[in-house]
């Protein structure tokens, strides 16, 4: 298509349709610059920072799964509690103790860094370190016991 | 080995089956108190939630019933427990509801025509709301429903029920906060 044929295509256009072009992309323009800068504007990283604080937290009616990655409807409506109270300016920090007051500190995936919670953090370590004092001591005994039958 | 050895291995292994024991039962503990509620013995989070029926009129704000003992109950059209405690709640209301207690249903996440229907069926006068983003039943750390929170008349959560509750159940626990044997 030529360009005195494109022309000849828009003037056969019904009167009044560029106005209404024109009144569509500036909506469309309108809408744009709301989505960006607007109050409901997603902004960068609060997807990922509510993620972060939901990965988190257990999902309440869960086995085992974070309230990140749980499809459970109570697990949808936590990423959309905690994406509010980002918005709203609220702490990550003041956002999971707030599940803590209504759920207990069994909904942290990490137990708390004090009490039991300490506790179950060294227990790993204690059991591997345990386990290793056990096998040198068993492995030293056999030895002594080939040592002293030659 | 000598005997001190001997020993000291013995004292490591029951030290040791007597930690995990223990850690055992705390824990096996920890799982069976999951009915007590962190909220108990604290001010019940406040709501302000709209009627079932959608009417201007029927929205409860739980603040303003202070004085009053309220019993707030969590459920759904769509859960078989919430219809086994049903005709134990309306009971409750029925025996309650002129002693100065207050019941109210909140429907949580629910189709607005099932729900309306299901309480036109079972019956239930008592005012009935509707939590639509679910903040009130993360406000109360609910696991599932059916749960039912029992608030004195000072605001205090006093009771968490999970389950299905009975009649004899909650008037046990009503009761002692009217006449003032409780709290």
């Amino acid at each position: 298509m030529t360009a005195t044929s494109a022309v000849r295509v828009l003037h056969r256009w019904p009167r009044g349709s560029g106005l209404l072009a024109t009144l569509a992309v500036l909506l469309a323009l309108g809408a744009t610059v709301l989505a960006t800068v607007g109050p409901g504007a997603a902004r960068p990283g609060l997807a990922q920072q509510t993620q972060s604080v939901a990965a988190g937290l257990r999902c309440p009616v869960c086995t085992d799964l974070s309230a990140a990655d749980s499809p459970a409807p109570l697990a949808r409506q936590m990423r959309r509690q905690i994406q509010r109270e980002l918005v709203a300016g609220v702490p990550p920090a003041a956002i999971r103790q707030r599940f803590v007051d209504a759920y207990g500190p069994s909904v942290l995936l990490t137990p708390p860094d004090r009490g039991w919670g300490r506790l179950v953090r060294l227990m790993p370590a204690l059991v591997a370190g345990s386990a290793g004092l056990a096998g040198v001591l068993v492995l030293r005994r056999s030895l002594h016991r080939r040592e002293a039958g030659r | 080995m000598s005997r001190l050895r001997r020993w000291l291995l013995l004292t490591g292994v029951v030290g040791g089956v007597a930690a995990v024991t223990l850690l055992l039962a705390v824990g096996l503990r920890s799982g069976d108190s999951q009915a007590a509620s962190p909220l108990q013995g604290r001010a019940a989070p406040d709501f302000t939630l709209p009627g079932l029926d959608g009417g201007p009129h029927t929205a409860v704000r739980l603040s303003s019933l202070r004085g009053q003992v309220v019993v707030v109950n969590f459920w759904a059209s769509w859960c078989t427990e919430c219809h086994t405690e049903q005709a134990a709640l309306n009971q409750t209301w029925q025996r309650f509801r002129n002693a100065g207690v207050v019941m109210v249903g909140v429907n949580f996440q629910d189709a607005a025509g099932d729900a309306r229907d299901y309480a036109a069926r079972v019956g239930a006068s008592y005012p009935l709301v509707v939590d639509r983003s679910s903040r009130t039943a993360l406000d109360y750390g609910l696991r599932g429903i059916p749960e039912t929170f029992v608030v004195d008349r000072h605001g205090a959560l006093v009771h968490r029920l999970i389950g299905p509750v009975t009649a004899d159940r909650l008037a046990g626990l009503i009761s002692p906060l009217l006449d003032g044997s409780a709290r």
